[in-house]
């Protein structure tokens, strides 16, 4: 297993810049996950680290070698494809076996490493079946199995699972965190789905437009999200923004709110104009006695352990509020809301966090 | 039958001519639609499909049925009449006269020798015309596949001698190959000497062959390079990830991937190959000798350019060829069946 080092690696197609300047460094057994919008190059970081794509400019180096100008089959990566991108022709078994082969490794050898990545991968009943005959999950496993049989020096997973249904991508989930946690290799994976990220990295790189806007571990991006666009994309349902501004008396007033009493009031000079980002489970439905705002319900999402309303303040803009409990509230009903004055973010007006500490 | 109040809905705002077109329009299908919706009120819905089907099958059955049907006649028949009812019934007299052969690998020894040179001739094109088609084809659809400059304009050079007349490809190859022609030009003024190409048998054959495959390869590249278009580009990219040399990726992903492609081609070339006439005959005559000649040269021949016209030989000969032809159709459409399924 290796580390990687990438130093202002650019991208571009003709006038297009898709990566700029992107520096990351991934240790020796990490599993980092890219995430970001769609077109935001995560895809294109991936492929450029595989050695698909070549970089415009900048270097890549895999365990302290410079393999920037080298082939993909020469940098001993492994790559999961979104698409599984198995051969269909093959069994299960050649799939697996064929990168082995083309090591010209002995008989032996290969049929051990194969049999090996099958057991772990539970996919010994199925060796002598094409990919056709396999559902999703198990060509998913198939693919994986390709990948683990070489031991490769870092795994790249390609948004393996958006091509399944949301049970199975559950459950594969889990199976790719217990893979991580027994072979404990260094990985890479790109995926758009934020659950997938927070859930299975040990650190996340959050891209935007080619590049990286925060890189850290999955409850730092959530709870200091660096910028708006962090804060917004991290989280779900995402964080609700609101025009503000400090008073002259240390406050902050939301739109729609009544100013509140807030520690990061004061980080800005009085009238300072902001925005306030708060998450959902941070705005309380209270008593109308206790409230800063109310506001009218327009939807109700009853998910049984937990609620969301999406509600809209009195000067029209829009909230969503996450209840830990079943709430009686319906569609046109008014709510008392009040802001966790704790858990409020604020936002310069370049969209840069400020935080207290 | 047709929603008229669909149809005859005009956008607003639609200028004059628009909305004279939009009315001419529904003008003509509520003409054709009346007569439609009687028909169909009277038959049925379900049968309608007969009545649709009709005018295809008249002209089929007219311009291809009649005529297998005549011509099935005609091998039963014998005499130099024109009409069926004009020629005395032989029974399998034409097919026998075929058949007869002292030995079929030696022409010489069959009554119908050229017949059978015909026969012996177009298994050879055949034979060298298969492995040079698809192996050009294949060679050259592999190329335009690549990321290569001028891809399109390849592409449409490669396949641009597909829609010249197959006699206008050989009166063009007739003018390069002729003893004063223009390859014989660049040979002696190169220092070499004049070979003639219509004379010799091997080389009649040989250009036989070339112009054939000259003439066709672009619409077989085409079959094939849809096959590899087909082929997921991330394959190859997990390939290139598990190490895999060129020549490999070739062998064991591409070449098994193309495989229902490369079937489809084959049979469609031999088919072709079985009813080749027209660049042939044209290019060589058949010649030298009968060189060249092959099966439905001899049944053109037999039936219309020899003096006596013998209709019942060339019909039982048509009728073998037709066979042997059905046997190779039923084969590509089992072949695309299998590729489709």
């Amino acid at each position: 297993m290796a580390g990687l080092k990438l130093t202002k690696i650019c991208k571009s197609y003709g006038r297009v810049d898709v990566l700029r300047d992107i520096d990351l460094e991934v240790p020796d057994g990490a599993f980092v996950v890219f995430v970001g919008p769609s077109g935001c190059g995560k895809s294109t970081l991936l492929r450029a680290i595989a050695g698909l794509e070549r970089a415009t400019s900048g270097r890549i180096e895999i365990d302290g070698r410079d393999v920037t100008d080298e082939r993909a089959s020469e940098r001993g990566l492994a790559m999961v494809f979104q698409s599984y991108a198995l051969y269909p022709h093959m069994s299960v078994r050649q799939n697996i076996a064929f990168a082995l082969e083309n090591m010209r490794l002995p008989r032996a050898e290969i049929a051990a490493r194969v049999a090996r990545a099958a057991q772990m991968l539970r996919l010994e009943p199925y060796l002598d079946r094409k990919p056709g005959a396999l559902s999703g999950g198990q060509r998913q496993r198939v693919a994986i199995g390709r990948a683990v049989v070489r031991d490769p020096k870092i795994f790249l997973f390609d948004e393996p699972l958006s091509n399944l249904d949301a049970e199975l991508r559950v459950a594969t989930r889990k199976e790719l965190a217990a893979l991580h946690a027994e072979i404990g290799g260094t990985m890479i994976y790109v995926t758009h789905d934020q659950v997938e990220a927070m859930t299975l990295a040990d650190r996340i790189v959050v891209l935007n437009a080619g590049r990286i806007e925060q890189t850290g571990a999955p409850l730092d991006l959530y709870n200091r999200p660096e910028n708006r666009f962090v804060a917004g994309f991290i989280g779900s349902p995402r964080m609700n923004f609101l025009k503000g501004a400090t008073t002259q008396d240390g406050r902050i007033a939301a739109q729609g709110f009544a100013p509140i009493d807030a520690p990061v009031a004061r980080l800005l000079p009085a009238g300072a104009a902001c925005e306030i980002g708060i998450r959902p489970e941070h705005v309380h439905l209270v008593d109308a006695q206790a409230a800063d705002a109310t506001a009218k319900v327009e939807l109700v999402e009853r998910l049984g352990g937990e609620s969301f309303l999406y509600v809209r303040l009195a000067d029209g803009a829009p909230l969503t509020v996450k209840s830990a409990e079943q709430t009686p509230a319906r569609r046109g009903d008014e709510v008392a809301l009040r802001l966790d004055p704790a858990h409020l973010h604020l936002f310069d007006e370049a969209g840069r966090a400020r935080r207290l500490d | 039958m047709t929603d008229r109040s669909a149809l005859s809905r005009e956008p607003a705002g639609a200028s004059l001519p628009a909305r004279l077109v939009e009315r001419l329009w529904d003008g003509l299908i509520a003409l054709v639609d009346a007569p439609l919706a009687a028909l169909q009120r009277l038959v049925g819905a379900e049968r309608m499909a007969y009545f649709f089907l009709a005018p295809n099958l008249i002209f089929f059955g007219l311009f291809v049925f009649v005529p297998i049907g005549i011509c099935i006649v005609y091998s039963v028949t014998g005499g130099a009449g024109i009409f069926p009812f004009a020629r005395p019934y032989v029974g399998a007299q034409h097919y026998a006269t075929l058949a007869d052969c002292g030995s079929y690998l030696d022409p010489h020894s069959c009554q119908a020798d050229h017949f059978w040179r015909g026969v012996r001739n177009t298994l050879i094109f055949s034979a060298f015309q298969l492995v040079a088609m698809v192996g050009v084809s294949l060679f050259t659809a592999l190329a335009l596949n690549r990321d290569i400059r001028a891809r399109g304009f390849f592409r449409a050079a490669f396949f641009f001698p597909v829609l010249l007349s197959p006699v206008v490809v050989a009166l063009i190859w007739k003018w390069i190959l002729q003893r004063d022609g223009l390859l014989n030009a660049a040979i002696t003024a190169s220092g070499g000497q004049k070979i003639l190409f219509f004379v010799e048998p091997g080389w009649a054959m040989f250009w036989a062959v070339f112009v054939s495959v000259w003439a066709h390869m672009g619409f077989y590249t085409l079959i094939l390079l849809a096959g590899l278009q087909a082929i997921p580009r991330d394959i190859y990219e997990a390939a290139e990830m598990d190490g895999t040399k060129p020549l490999r990726v070739l062998t064991r992903l591409t070449l098994p991937l193309l495989w229902p492609n490369l079937l489809v081609v084959l049979v469609l070339v031999l088919i072709r190959a079985v009813q080749t006439f027209d660049e042939v005959f044209v290019l060589t005559g058949g010649g030298p000798g009968t060189a060249t000649l092959m099966v439905v040269q001899f049944i053109y021949e037999t039936a219309f350019a020899n003096q006596t016209q013998n209709f019942g030989l060339a019909s039982a000969a048509s009728i073998l060829l037709g066979g042997l032809l059905f046997v190779l159709t039923l084969l590509q459409l089992a072949l695309a069946r299998r590729k489709a399924a």
